[in-house]
């Protein structure tokens, strides 16, 4: 009963740090119809750049989440215009096109970064960082806590974002139907800007978070894709409320298959469940994606 | 700067060079074992696999218009079919790849039939799982080695192995031009690609044709990847199922043109052949990836229609001789 | 299909040919009366870490040897020249890698890459050419089962290597621990450290309570939250350095505090002890050297001691045994050559007495003895260094046993997390 708990809280904290992945994931692919390869690289981008500013300005890393949510704000405001050009126009696959120029730009991000930065193995720290929270027989990790608090809190400030606001309407208006959305007056090529830039500020962010609970270096984001991808598909894509729900289950299957059976089949678990899911039910576990 | 129609060549006229080329082609082919050193042999080797491969995914991919993200993993099973085949049955070499094309063909039909009704990044999101999924089952086998590897026996024979690709690849090419581009089947195929419902309406069996595909396009990545093992001796999950493998194949065939017959070739050997230069010139520098991205990104922006494109395209007349010069004449004059 | 215009083909043939040409052509070798060595390991990819570290030990060995005078051969002294070549990781690579350094460098000697599947995929070329090959870090017990008869190894495998802490604990402390939970990571190296450790602690009477493998890259939590159900007096790990720092970290936030952590291989990494500071404090782990033991040696450097000041003054960092290792490897190939008087370029028949000559060595250095097995299952293996048990203890690692081989007695047990 005790390691049952302790798994559920396990896979639960970690879901809540993958759901802000796959939010800005999930809306990329509903607005834009851009499934975004580099989406790791922008964790280890977000991680590198918290070091980084640790290891000259000092201080905790948690201080600089808004400056580097800003920061990467501007780098993918910055970059959307060429993610533009490439999915847009009239040509054969723009979803194709769309993959293999993010596939393109996480290829050289994680060369430069290995160029630049080498093959040293990271961390940062932060004052929560290996304390914890005893929670009757279970003990709750403060820092990976905090990273659920934070992932169910951008999660729904975002939800509000999305469902109360008149930017937010636009936004999925242009994820339903692209072309009406334009014709009632929706700067497509604003919003779209703006959903990447979200994207990138809010991936980013979670990788100081996932930096500090893990260690860093070039090639860490390679994992995030899998999860990106996975949380995306059980959600039904672009079904930003999904989200939760699958970056929930997609930390308890791991930690639970971890635990019970044995750590070697979780990757199995997960690709299995991913595969069947998309042929049985290809618009999502909840059959609400697009 | 266009040309005017008129200075398209007629068939007639440019048969004959076309002609000449293919035969100096299929010559320096041929006779490439006796004339470089072994190390270029086994890059020659390289190419001619990867042109294989990419080809291959050129039919599901760039024919069908079903981007297959998980075509590594026939591949792989090919791999891992001639290495068991051979370290544990005791089979020859030819047997196991004849079987491991036919597994791997088998395979493809298996999964494609639920598989291929989706479209789109649902069909890619799909077979990327699946072929993560194979990569996972070869680490926890045991018969596989799992994490261990596995070895085969070593027959280190370069020219061998350089003439068994030649020959398997040229099968792939062949095959491709017989059923893709002279035949009915090929054209089904296009019609699926630009308009799935009205070819259902007159009448084209979508299912069937598209499971054909498939089934068509992993046949050979299974033989190729029996060869790699054999060639090598020594596999992994990660080297012969990793997701690199699909990667560089829908790269290849991206850069050299989507749905073209020459495309994968031309991708292939400029993916190839560039990378192993960059590597021979810059081996201690990790820079290489940094120029492989920046590249796959300028051409998505650039030039959308690979090689094929910039070959064929508006410019490209300026490429021939007579039209060169004459480009020249009218600008300089002395 | 369209027919493509004859000319563009040649344009885009040409255009290839040139750089691929130009590329061959940069890299032409030269001629000089040197040895040239050639070096197959991982710059880039995934174990670029790793590849870097036999790097350090390989210059430095070229380094002190070439600033010596370089070796002594009837009466003269040739330099060595390294010219590496990167695997970026992949067997495949360190095939053309291989053939490479062999065919267009024509190298006479070639030293061996990082991890045990690229070296499995080079030692076949190597054995084609008959070229002698040394790995100063490949340790795979499949590598000398292969019984390659042109690749060796101055590590010991893994098998032999890791139950060094594990006899320490089981011997040396008390109370004896009584159970272990095991986990090791899903790549070749690590997965035979994890067996090791489950068969030392059968040997020594410790009962496994768990033994799982999990895939690289995977969040520990579920690892360590299951072995602290189990409450085991040691919790062992096989992995490389990323996962070894990521799983204490675990631990750390889950409470997890079991009586002795074992850690091999990443404890001894620079890496391990900046990322985790004091919570490196504690933790046991396994080498086959240190720059604390007492060999004495008369080639290149003296002593340990000596080689570890010349490392740090080179690269600013205290060398690790697979540093040690691929410097030994470089001399196990001096003194080969100065065996059998061989001054470069080497013939063929050179290459071949140079086998003889490496199976013949029995040489003590500033690394401990070298002397390749030529039969059974460590075929070519320098399987005779004797493992060392480590431990942190006040920010650095300091041998703790097995039996004698102790300098401080081993910590044990460890104290919670907020007392460290």
């Amino acid at each position: 009963m005790e390691l049952f708990l302790q798994t559920l809280i396990d896979g639960a904290l970690i879901g809540g740090l993958i759901i802000v992945v796959g939010v800005g994931f999930s809306l990329c692919f509903g607005v834009m119809h851009i499934v975004d390869f580099a989406v790791g690289e922008w964790v280890m981008l977000g991680a590198y750049t918290a070091y980084w500013l640790v290891r000259y300005l000092g201080q905790d890393p948690m201080i600089y989440l808004p400056l580097i949510f800003a920061l990467f704000f501007a780098a993918g405001w910055l970059i959307y215009p060429l993610i533009y050009r490439a999915v847009s126009g009239r040509r054969h696959h723009p979803a194709l096109m769309g993959l293999v120029f993010t596939f393109g730009l996480s290829t050289l991000a994680k060369g430069g970064a290995l160029s630049a930065w080498g093959y040293h193995v990271r961390s940062v720290s932060t004052w929560l960082s290996g304390q914890s929270v005893s929670l009757g027989v279970t003990t709750l990790p403060a820092l990976r806590l905090a990273g659920f608090v934070f992932g169910v809190l951008t999660t729904v400030l975002f939800m509000i974002f999305l469902y109360g606001t008149r930017l937010g309407v636009s936004i999925r208006a242009t994820a339903q139907d692209r072309e009406t959305a334009a014709l009632l007056g929706v700067d497509v090529r604003r919003v779209g800007a703006l959903v990447y830039a979200t994207y990138a500020g809010l991936t980013g962010m979670t990788g100081v978070l996932i930096g500090a609970l893990f260690s860093i270096h070039a090639a860490m984001g390679a994992k995030y894709v899998i999860f990106a991808f996975f949380v995306v598909v059980l959600a039904g894509m672009g079904y930003v409320p999904g989200v939760i729900v699958a970056g929930l289950l997609l930390g308890l299957i791991q930690s639970f298959v971890g635990v019970y059976i044995s750590g070697r089949y979780t990757l199995f678990a997960l690709f299995l469940l991913m595969y069947v899911s998309l042929l049985v039910a290809p618009r999502g576990i909840l059959r609400r994606g697009l | 700067m266009t040309t005017p129609a008129a200075e398209v060549q007629s068939p007639a006229r440019s048969a004959a060079p076309r002609l000449t080329l293919g035969a100096l082609l299929a010559a320096a082919l041929l006779l490439l074992p006796f004339t470089v050193s072994s190390f270029w042999i086994r890059i020659a080797t390289e190419v001619l696999l990867w042109a294989g491969l990419a080809q291959s995914w050129n039919i599901i991919g760039g024919y069908t218009g079903y981007l297959s993200f998980g075509h590594g993993a026939f591949f792989g099973l090919g791999a891992y079919v001639t290495g068991i085949g051979m370290t544990v049955l005791g089979w020859p070499f030819a047997a196991g790849l004849v079987v491991s094309g036919v597994l791997a063909a088998a395979l493809a039909a298996a999964i494609g039939y639920p598989t291929l009704r989706l479209r789109g990044a649902y069909f890619a999101i799909a077979t990327w799982a699946f072929g993560e999924m194979l990569r996972q089952v070869a680490t926890v086998l045991e018969v596989t080695g799992g994490a261990f590897g596995m070895r085969l026996p070593a027959f280190l024979n370069l020219p061998f192995f350089y003439y068994v690709t030649l020959g398997t690849s040229a099968l792939v090419y062949l095959t491709t031009y017989l059923l893709l581009e002279r035949s009915p089947f090929g054209y089904k195929l296009l019609a699926i690609r630009e308009h799935e419902e009205a070819a259902e309406m007159v009448g084209v069996n979508t299912v069937a044709v598209k499971v054909n595909a498939f089934a068509l396009s992993a046949f050979f990545p299974g033989v190729l990847g029996g060869i790699y093992a054999y060639w090598l001796t020594y596999i992994h999950p990660d080297s012969v199922l990793g997701g690199i493998i699909t990667d560089l194949m829908v790269v290849m065939v991206f850069l050299g043109g989507m749905g073209t017959f020459w495309g994968p070739l031309l991708g292939a050997f400029l993916v190839q052949l560039v990378s192993r230069s960059l590597w021979l010139v810059w081996g201690e520098s990790t820079l290489y990836l940094v120029i492989i991205g920046a590249a796959i990104c300028v051409v998505v922006l650039f030039m959308p229609g690979g090689i094929v494109g910039l070959l064929e395209g508006r410019r490209a007349p300026l490429l021939a001789p007579r039209a060169a010069w004459r480009w020249w004449r009218e600008r300089v004059r002395w | 299909m369209k027919p493509l215009r004859w000319w563009a083909i040649c344009w885009f043939a040409g255009v290839l040919a040139l750089v691929t040409v130009g590329a061959a052509g940069l890299v032409a070798a030269q001629q000089a009366a040197e040895y040239k060595v050639g070096v197959v390991t991982s710059l880039s990819g995934e174990l670029a870490f790793g590849g870097n570290v036999t790097k350090r030990g390989y210059d430095l060995w070229a380094e002190t040897l070439n600033k010596a005078g370089g070796v002594l051969i009837g009466g003269k002294r040739y330099k060595v020249r390294l010219i590496y070549a990167d695997d970026q990781s992949t067997p495949a690579t360190a095939a053309v890698a291989g053939e490479r350094l062999i065919t267009q460098e024509k190298v006479d000697v070639i030293l061996g890459p990082y991890a045990s599947g690229t070296t499995l995929a080079l030692a076949p070329i190597t054995e084609k050419y008959r070229v002698p090959h040394i790995t100063g870090s490949a340790e795979s017990p499949l590598i000398w089962k292969g019984k390659f008869k042109y690749t060796f190894g101055t590590i010991p495998t893994v098998t032999i290597i890791a139950q060094a802490s594990i006899q320490t604990l089981a011997q040396d402390v008390s109370p004896k621990p009584q159970t272990i939970a095991i986990l090791g990571i899903d790549d070749a190296f690590s997965k035979f450290a994890a067996e090791a450790f489950r068969t030392a602690a059968q040997r020594f009477g410790i009962k496994v309570l768990r033994f799982d493998i999990v895939p690289e890259g995977s969040d520990y939590t579920p690892a360590v939250s299951a072995a602290k159900a189990l409450n085991p007096d040691i919790f062992a790990m096989g992995s490389h350095e990323k996962a070894a720092i990521e799983m204490i970290k675990a631990a750390k936030e889950l409470k997890f505090n079991p009586k002795a952590f074992v850690q091999h291989y990443g404890m001894t990494t620079p890496d391990f002890r900046k990322g985790l500071g004091k919570d490196a404090e504690y933790v046991f782990g396994t080498s086959v050297w240190t720059p604390n033991l007492n060999y004495q040696a008369k080639i290149l450097f003296k002593t340990p001691r000596e080689y570890a000041a010349a490392f740090k003054a080179r690269f600013g960092s205290d060398p690790d045994y697979t540093e040690a290792a691929s410097t030994a490897a470089g001399i196990a190939f001096q003194e080969a050559l100065r065996a059998i008087n061989a001054a470069p370029p080497l013939t063929q028949a050179q290459k071949d007495a140079l086998i003889g000559a490496l199976e013949r060595l029995d040489l003590m250095t500033f690394y401990g003895p070298i002397k390749f097995a030529t039969s059974g299952d460590y075929y070519h293996d320098n399987a005779g260094l004797q493992p060392i048990a480590l431990q942190y203890q006040g920010g650095v690692t300091v041998e703790v046993g097995p039996g004698k081989l102790r300098l401080k007695a081993p910590r044990y047990p460890t104290p919670p997390w907020d007392k460290r």
